[in-house]
């Protein structure tokens, strides 16, 4: 996929990243996303699109999509959802992808309950 | 020829008769061009995730192209000035999904309950991690 492509939503979530990329290494779960500060080694699960029986990462499909997307629309990091690496780039360029394309939105603002 | 995904989304007010005639349209252009259309999908009518040029819903038309990039050129400058379409996205692919795409086989898979976590915090940026948790700071008062 050659495609050039300017992508509106900037990477507005990049200044968390650089520490949970820090943390990630120690295997403290303290940063990754504990609630009220709590820590967390049970998030230990791989990529779920490892494996055989892994769903192809498509633009298209918004229902995959929509599950590593926050309740705002923000794409949720890798050290919460267990994304490997190079299938969170795939994942990040396929919601840019859909966003332009209106399939999801950019910023869910009226999300309710 | 190289293998090209093609998505366009056209007007709401347009009749569904219309778009496929707009439809047909690029399609011969394409293959004016030297180019094949491989298989053409009609999502129909769906709720756009924001409003683009104040239209809520959109027909969305999904090509798949078999072409050499200067219909696939020619096909998207006439997009371009097309006022009816309001956007249009042209993806390089290795090779071709068989079969209806995933929006068409949606109806048949089940709704899926399960969700993995989509991380603990309440709040969407969660906690900071460079900070001192809070019952730390109070104490500073």
């Amino acid at each position: 996929m050659s495609i050039q492509e300017t992508s509106g939503s900037s990477s507005d979530d990049s200044r968390r990243s650089g520490n949970g990329g820090k943390r990630r290494a120690g295997g403290a779960g303290g940063a990754g996303g504990g609630a009220g500060g709590g820590r967390f080694f049970g998030r230990r699960k791989s990529c779920p699109f490892s494996g055989s029986e892994a769903p192809k990462i498509d633009y298209k499909d918004v229902r995959l999509l929509g599950r590593f997307v926050s309740e705002r629309g923000k794409i949720v990091p890798s050290r919460i959802t267990a994304v490997s690496g190079k299938k969170q780039r795939e994942l990040t360029k396929a919601i840019k992808r859909a966003r332009f394309l209106a399939l999801l939105p950019f910023v869910n603002d009226r999300a309710g309950a | 020829m190289p293998y090209y995904e093609s998505v366009f989304i056209v007007r709401q007010d347009i009749p569904s008769a219309q778009v496929e005639a707009l439809t047909s349209q690029f399609a011969d252009i394409v293959k004016a061009h030297g180019g094949e259309v491989k298989k053409t999908e009609q999502w129909g009518l769906r709720n756009l995730a924001y409003r683009i040029r104040k239209n809520k819903k959109g027909h969305y038309v999904l090509f798949n192209l078999d072409a050499p990039h200067t219909a696939v050129d020619e096909m998207e400058r006439n997009m371009r000035l097309h006022e009816d379409i309001l956007r249009f996205l042209t993806v390089k692919v290795d090779e071709f999904e068989e079969g209806p795409s995933v929006m068409m086989r949606r109806d048949e898979r089940e709704e899926r309950g399960d969700r993995p976590s989509r991380g603990g915090p309440r709040s969407d940026r969660g906690e900071r991690s460079d900070r001192a948790p809070r019952d730390v700071v109070a104490d500073a008062e």
